[in-house]
């Protein structure tokens, strides 16, 4: 490509300038106008997916702690957020669901700062960084055959990342009765874990039959969060949380009724899932989540 | 007598002569709008000026909800709340506070990808499209941080989620997280922070860099769509 110096390329500009001043149209009231009307158009639309959004709402629950329903725009607002509500599927705004996306892509721990820091941080640089990149002088799409593959590529790739950020994890009732199955298919678990053992099918996590952790990994993951994880302290008592570790060391990469490699390690199982009662005991066999 | 008055029309022109005279605002505001633009400038040029009317309408609306919301754990759900169902057109500031912020986002990718088919972007804009850059990755943080104030059931756990993915950083990450929440967990200091960086923090930020995006627009002149050719046509003077 034919680099210019820098006096052509100033020359260059100071002519274009100087025709623009000379032989251009005055911005008042010409362009302002244009503005304005595209300005109307957009303030209409914004209006418009309010009022949609509005007349979607069902009616004000009776009970004042519970959500606001809604229809094709979404609820008006969903419950009181609650630490320790037992299930809830994450899911970001729609313009962060191609993160949400790479986070999936990039799950086992290892390769999750991938998704999570080092993707996102070289597509910031680049950003900012463009106009050093890309040093050809023509503003021709016609001789920009790199700038225009770019151009077409980017949205693309965007565009297929918040598709597929934008599916949730088909909900599933637990797959067996094992103490702690249905407490883990009914809580957040499911929404980022494969677990066979419960039936689940969340894709945000490690696939757990095949990480398969060991109790004291499996304890400290659930209890303080680690990478994407959330730290479930203030969600499950002690009790609960020792039951979760127990059954999925216990029950990961399990074969039937076989427990997995990592059963030897499970302390207090089933005993804490007894304690902890209710979901975790065991006795309920197939929990559906909220 | 009547010969030391002025003519009413400079009368008239006192306070704007005055003004002028000690800041330069007039000719300030006259550099801004008379100038002369390419003759075929394009209607995809418009989608900046749309951004600058989505900005105030997002800060008008804005300014009204922040009059009854409080960021408290305790309350601030229970704000949302009112200001949906009870306040006198409250869910309509607060719907298009919402969806102004996704149709942002929209024409901000479009207004991006306008600037850079037209290579726009090239000598001697370039800082044009850094400083439009940084506004784009500060209003990413606006939607980021807005999320969480509504404080209900998605807030919380996508917050959680991001705040997390935040933390995977090396060296910087768990700190950031920690500073971010305030804490291991999310709490009352978590929302007066993220309240805080989504009301005055970031909006001042993405006001002032607008404010020198704008500046540098002007003093260089909008770029001529790619195709334009630069001779006079019939009608030029
Ligand atoms: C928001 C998504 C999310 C939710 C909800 C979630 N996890 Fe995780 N989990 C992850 C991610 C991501 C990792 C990998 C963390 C890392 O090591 O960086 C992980 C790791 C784990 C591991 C360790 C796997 C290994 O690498 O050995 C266990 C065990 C685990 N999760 C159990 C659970 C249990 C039990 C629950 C429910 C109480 C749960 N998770 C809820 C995302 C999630
Ligand atoms: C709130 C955000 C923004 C506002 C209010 C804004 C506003 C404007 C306006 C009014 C113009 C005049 C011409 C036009 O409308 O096309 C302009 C031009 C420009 N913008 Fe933005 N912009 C924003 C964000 C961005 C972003 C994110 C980028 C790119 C990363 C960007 C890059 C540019 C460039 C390079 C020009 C020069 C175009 C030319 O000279 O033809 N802007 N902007």
């Amino acid at each position: 490509m034919p680099r210019l110096t820098a006096r052509e390329r100033r020359e260059g500009y100071q002519r274009e300038y100087a025709f623009q001043q000379r032989h251009g149209k005055p911005f008042f009231p010409h362009v302002v106008f244009h503005d304005t009307i595209v300005s109307l158009i957009v303030v209409a639309l914004i209006m418009g997916l309010s009022v949609l959004w509005y007349v979607q709402f069902g009616a004000i629950p009776t009970d004042p702690m519970a959500e606001r329903t809604g229809g094709l725009l979404g609820p008006a607002y969903e419950a009181k957020a609650d630490p320790g509500v037992l299930g809830y599927h994450p899911q970001p705004d729609w313009y962060f669901f191609f993160l949400f996306e790479l986070l999936r892509i990039f799950k086992t721990p290892q390769l999750l700062i991938v998704g999570t820091i080092i993707i996102p941080t070289i597509w910031m640089v680049l950003l900012i960084g463009w106009p050093f990149i890309d040093r050809n002088p023509d503003r021709r799409l016609s001789r920009r055959p790199i700038a225009l593959a770019i151009g077409v590529m980017v949205p693309i790739v965007l565009l297929t990342l918040t598709f597929y950020g934008s599916k949730v994890p088909a909900e599933g009732g637990a797959a067996s009765t094992e103490p702690g199955a249905a407490a883990f298919a009914a809580g957040a678990c499911s929404t980022c874990h494969v677990l066979a053992n419960a039936g689940t099918a969340g894709n945000v996590g490690p696939v757990l039959d095949e990480a398969k952790p060991d109790y004291a990994t499996a304890l400290a993951l659930i209890t303080n969060g680690q990478g994407a994880m959330p730290s479930f302290k203030a969600t499950y008592t002690e009790d609960e949380i020792s039951c979760l570790a127990g059954y999925v060391a216990t029950w990961s990469a399990a074969v039937g009724t076989t427990p997995g490699p990592g059963a030897a390690t499970a302390k207090d199982y089933p005993a804490s899932c007894e304690k902890a009662g209710g979901l975790f005991a065991g006795t309920v066999s197939s929990a559906s989540g909220p | 007598m009547s010969t030391l008055l002025p003519p009413p029309k400079e009368i008239a022109m006192m306070p704007v002569d005055w003004v002028e005279e000690r800041s330069g605002a007039i000719s300030f505001g006259k550099f801004m709008l008379f100038r002369n633009v390419p003759k075929d400038i394009s209607w995809l040029q418009t989608l900046g000026s749309a951004l600058i009317t989505v900005f105030i309408l997002q800060a008008t609306t804005g300014i009204i909800l922040a009059m009854y919301y409080q960021p408290t754990p305790d309350t601030a759900w229970m704000t949302i709340q009112w200001i949906t169902n009870e306040a006198t057109l409250g869910w309509l500031v607060r719907g298009m506070h919402k969806w102004g912020s996704s149709v942002m986002v929209v024409l901000l990718f479009l207004h991006m990808g306008r600037t850079f088919l037209f290579g726009a972007y090239k000598y001697p804009r370039e800082m044009t499209w850094i400083t439009g850059a940084i506004i784009f990755i500060l209003v990413m943080g606006m939607s980021f941080t807005g999320y969480l104030l509504v404080f209900d059931e998605r807030a919380y756990w996508a917050t959680i989620v991001g705040v997390n993915i935040n933390g995977t950083a090396p060296i910087l990450g768990p700190a950031l997280s920690y500073v971010l929440m305030v804490g291991p967990e999310i709490g009352t200091n978590t929302l007066s922070r993220f309240y805080s960086l989504h009301m005055l923090v970031l909006p001042s930020a993405i006001g002032g860099l607008i404010f020198l995006h704008m500046l540098l627009v002007v003093r260089l002149g909008v770029t001529s769509p790619p195709w334009s050719r630069m001779e006079p046509t019939e009608g030029d003077v």
